[in-house]
């Protein structure tokens, strides 16, 4: 197994438990994210692709959530990987912001309100860098007295007990400054033109795109492999949207970690991802470098959707709308999910779920036109028309 | 070249019968201060507009978050009453003529014959002053789809209550009446009977704006305005509803006006845009030649970061910089100046510009500011508490864009450093080429988009 991947989920399933009955909000999701590249993650509203990301960083709750099945693997030097879903919960929260961080898709609820800036990104530097702020202080961290730690601890924490810094205020202010300067630091990293008057106001004093990247600043704090971008920008105005991905995108190049970005919105996936992978109802159904699913959409769920999205040539009130709507996914049937959408279902859709398949280099389509009856052990009646391979579906 | 200047510049070209016509609607609220609620400042949410809304056409709104597109939707629909200026419903092309000149004169010098027409077109036509038939057949006429259909249904009711109660509180229908033309509107926006007798939270989000869309067309308005009818909803479903409303507006002539951030829809969607910005409009003509031509900086910088699905964005060197500035104190002349990439001399600086430019670049200078004793707007004295930064900051305002607009260089005195600029006019929208308006004061001079000189950012 030389290879090279940073991330791998393998078969994911994650439930919900409801009076209702079980919701399968992912169902056997399977990808692999190579270091430094960017892999989209497309689909609607309640598709699963916001928990599928939370479970990479465990953050799904337990109960009502349910990791029902799979493997997420994260690789470790020398060809090791670590198991998040079944890793001790302290090995877990060392992966968190240190390996894999996250940004939220609104910044002002996943900020603080009743802590300033900088207060909020020192906690980070507590949490992971104390060597670092030991050292900036001018204290060797192996040398480092126990209360010499607990000042820096308390001082980066946002509770501020300054007992230990009555005693020791020399050295209470010596690593103060040192984690204000890793602060202004991330912030300035950034973008941010002032960090530090930043760094003394609160999250309700900023604009959305400042708050955002406050966030990202926060997320980066650690130089992490991969990063998580959850709709980072849905709640932001375009001409901001465009800055914030802009810099995640930089911020990308000179750190070459790897991101994970979430989106629902196709138009800005060709300018910002490698590859993409298209989800609906709980299962990927298409993935492929992200020129070319956007080029030639293969699966009708992600031609249906580029067609949804008005357009220059597209006379008006004519757009190509998804008839009827997402299917419940309590306790589904094993089927195609889009069958009930599908121009092209037939009677083989509505009995067998499609796996992905691969369709060209690179490229796999979750569906059944893609695949023959024999290897399915349908009546061959049953099939749906025959995709030509190469066909150019947009028209 | 129809020079026009301020209000008159309402009409965008009379061609047609208007449904609504704006004059310099302004929008201001109040901000409180203190123990005694003094009032510290307006924010003008919308200030100074003038539009017209033509029969039977869809005029798009776009703008920012906080541009005051929704405020000025609000007023429109008679919601919010606007701190100045007159709205005007369904005038003749004429009529619209006859306000244009009866505006611009004063009220004492109207001859006996202009005195009868006014006090006819106050009466008959104007919100506020018309009489209470009119008024309540106005609300009638125009109705509103709200952004999001989670809170603008009732929970507690039933469908049928909901898409009702326009057509029992104008007494139009009651009891089987009504159910009966409940079902009618339900079939109208793809729904049933079936789902007559059901809550809202029963629905998903697609069906709650078809829901909204029935309460509005319940009462067979002339005229709907469509409050980010789409921005909630996933673009499959937002296809299905722009459809929807398309065929509507086919089959009962309605007139839209179509409020949006989402530039793709509203090029789809609309025959005029009208682009707003802190609360004024910047630009307005038919979509297609905004789109391939803007005659606005702001309009160019929101067509070009929008993302497309084809081609890779072209002007990347057109950006805004800082942020949106404060709505109660907006700049000078033109409102976009201290942010656009091809400001000049005479786009508006004023000394507020250079110290925000001061507190957003050089924060440690800025800091060092002790007092700023200002003349007006135009002209300051900014005192320092050292010589050191004085000089810096004169040397900064040289290298500005700002310094063209300095009626003489900056005075260096000691700790002190005094600024005077050229005063300059608001900025004002006029029309530049057949149906294009634009309020870039740049543009108005050059019949065309200044160029962008990539050396001076």
């Amino acid at each position: 197994m030389s290879e090279n991947w940073l991330l791998k989920v393998q078969d994911l399933s994650v439930h919900f438990h409801s009076p209702r009955g079980v919701v399968h909000a992912v169902d056997n999701v399977s990808f692999e994210i190579k270091p430094g590249e960017t892999l989209a993650l497309v689909g609607e509203t309640g598709c699963g692709k916001s928990v599928t990301a939370r479970s990479i960083l465990r953050l799904v709750p337990e109960p009502p959530g349910e990791y029902a099945s799979g493997k997420i693997l994260l690789s470790q030097d020398q060809d090791q990987s670590i198991e998040i879903l079944s890793a001790p919960i302290k090995a877990v929260r060392a992966i968190r912001g240190e390996r894999i961080s996250m940004i939220f898709q609104d910044p002002g609820k996943a900020l603080n309100p009743a802590l300033t800036i900088g207060r909020q990104l020192a906690e980070v530097f507590g949490e992971h860098r104390m060597d670092m702020i030991l050292e900036n202080a001018g204290i060797e961290p192996d040398k480092a007295s126990r209360a010499d730690k607990m000042i820096a601890q308390q001082r980066a924490s946002f509770l501020q007990i300054r007992l230990f810094s009555l005693l020791r205020s020399k050295k209470g202010k010596a690593l103060q400054k040192s984690i204000d300067d890793a602060v202004a630091r991330a912030l300035a990293d950034t973008g941010i033109p002032n960090p530090r008057k930043i760094m003394n106001s609160y999250p309700h004093e900023l604009s959305g795109g400042m708050k955002q990247r406050v966030m990202i600043a926060q997320a980066l704090a650690c130089d992490p492999d991969l990063l998580i971008a959850d709709e980072p920008t849905t709640a932001l105005d375009v001409t901001i949207q465009a800055r914030i991905l802009e810099l995640i995108q930089e911020m990308q190049k000179r750190r070459g970690m790897a991101v994970l970005y979430i989106t629902h919105d196709l138009s800005l996936v060709r300018e910002f991802a490698d590859r993409v992978a298209v989800m609906y109802a709980g299962r990927i159904v298409e993935t492929g470098p992200a020129v070319d699913v956007l080029a030639s959409p293969q699966h009708p769920y992600t031609q249906g959707l580029l067609g949804a999205i008005p357009h220059r040539r597209t006379p008006r009130g004519q757009l190509a709308a998804i008839p009827g709507s997402v299917p419940q996914l309590v306790s589904p049937p094993a089927q195609c999910h889009f069958a009930s959408r599908c121009k092209w279902a037939a009677e083989a859709c509505k009995s067998v779920v499609p796996l992905l398949n691969s369709t060209e280099t690179s490229r796999k389509v979750a569906c059944l036109r893609f695949d023959t009856a024999e290897k399915l052990s349908v009546d061959i009646g049953d099939m749906p028309a025959r995709a030509e391979m190469g066909e150019v579906a947009a028209e | 070249m129809s020079g026009t200047t301020g209000s008159l510049a309402a009409n965008y070209g009379v061609e047609t019968d208007a449904v609504v016509s704006l004059n310099d609607i302004k929008v201001h609220y109040p901000v409180k201060e203190g123990v005694l609620q003094r009032v510290a400042g307006q924010v003008r949410a919308v200030d100074g507009v003038d539009l017209t809304i033509p029969k039977g056409k869809t005029l798009g709104l776009v703008g920012e978050s906080g541009c005051g597109k929704t405020t000025l939707g609000r007023v429109i629909a008679g919601l919010v009453s606007p701190t100045s200026g007159d709205i005007w419903m369904d005038l003749t092309v004429e009529q619209q003529r006859d306000v244009q000149r009866l505006r611009n004169q004063n009220e004492k010098d109207f001859s006996e014959q202009d005195r009868q027409l006014w006090k006819q077109l106050t009466t008959g036509n104007r919100l506020g002053s018309m009489s209470r038939e009119k008024q309540r057949e106005y609300r009638r006429n125009c109705q509103v789809v709200f952004q999001d259909a989670f809170s603008s249904l009732n929970p507690r009711q039933l469908v049928r209550d909901i898409v009702g109660r326009p057509l029992r509180v104008h007494q139009e229908a009651s009891g089987e009446d009504l159910n009966r033309k409940v079902i009618e509107l339900l079939e109208r926006v793809g729904l049933g009977a079936e789902h007559m007798l059901r809550y809202p939270h029963q629905f998903s989000g697609g069906q709650r704006q078809r829901i909204s869309i029935a309460r509005a067309l319940a009462l067979n308005p002339a005229f709907v305005i469509l409050d980010e009818p789409t921005s909630a909803l996933d673009v499959s479903v937002q296809a299905q509803i722009l459809n929807l409303l398309v065929e509507l507006q086919a089959d009962m002539g309605l007139t839209y006006l179509f409020i949006t951030h989402d530039l793709g829809v509203v090029q789809h969607m609309s025959d005029n845009i009208a682009v707003m910005y802190l609360g004024q409009i910047v630009e307005y003509g038919p979509t297609d030649q905004v789109f391939d031509n803007p005659l606005h900086p702001y309009s160019k910088i929101l067509r070009d970061s929008n993302p497309s699905l084809e081609g890779k964005r072209s002007d990347r060197d057109w950006e805004l910089s800082g942020t949106v500035p404060n709505p109660i104190e907006p700049p000078h002349g033109c409102r976009l100046h201290p942010r656009c990439p091809v400001a000049a001399a005479g786009c508006g600086w004023s000394v507020d510009d250079v110290l925000n430019s001061a507190e957003e670049k050089t924060p440690i200078i800025f800091e060092t500011i002790t007092t700023v004793e200002r003349r007006d707007d135009f002209n300051a004295e900014v005192k320092f508490r050292d010589a050191e930064a004085a000089k810096s900051f004169a040397t900064q305002v040289k290298s500005s864009v700002a310094n063209l607009a300095l009626d003489r260089p900056p005075e260096l005195k000691g700790e002190s450093v005094k600024l005077s600029f050229n005063e300059v006019p608001d900025a004002s929208i006029q029309q530049i080429q057949d149906g294009r308006w634009t309020s870039c004061t740049r543009t108005q001079e050059l019949g065309a988009l200044p160029g962008f000189e990539k050396d001076k950012a």
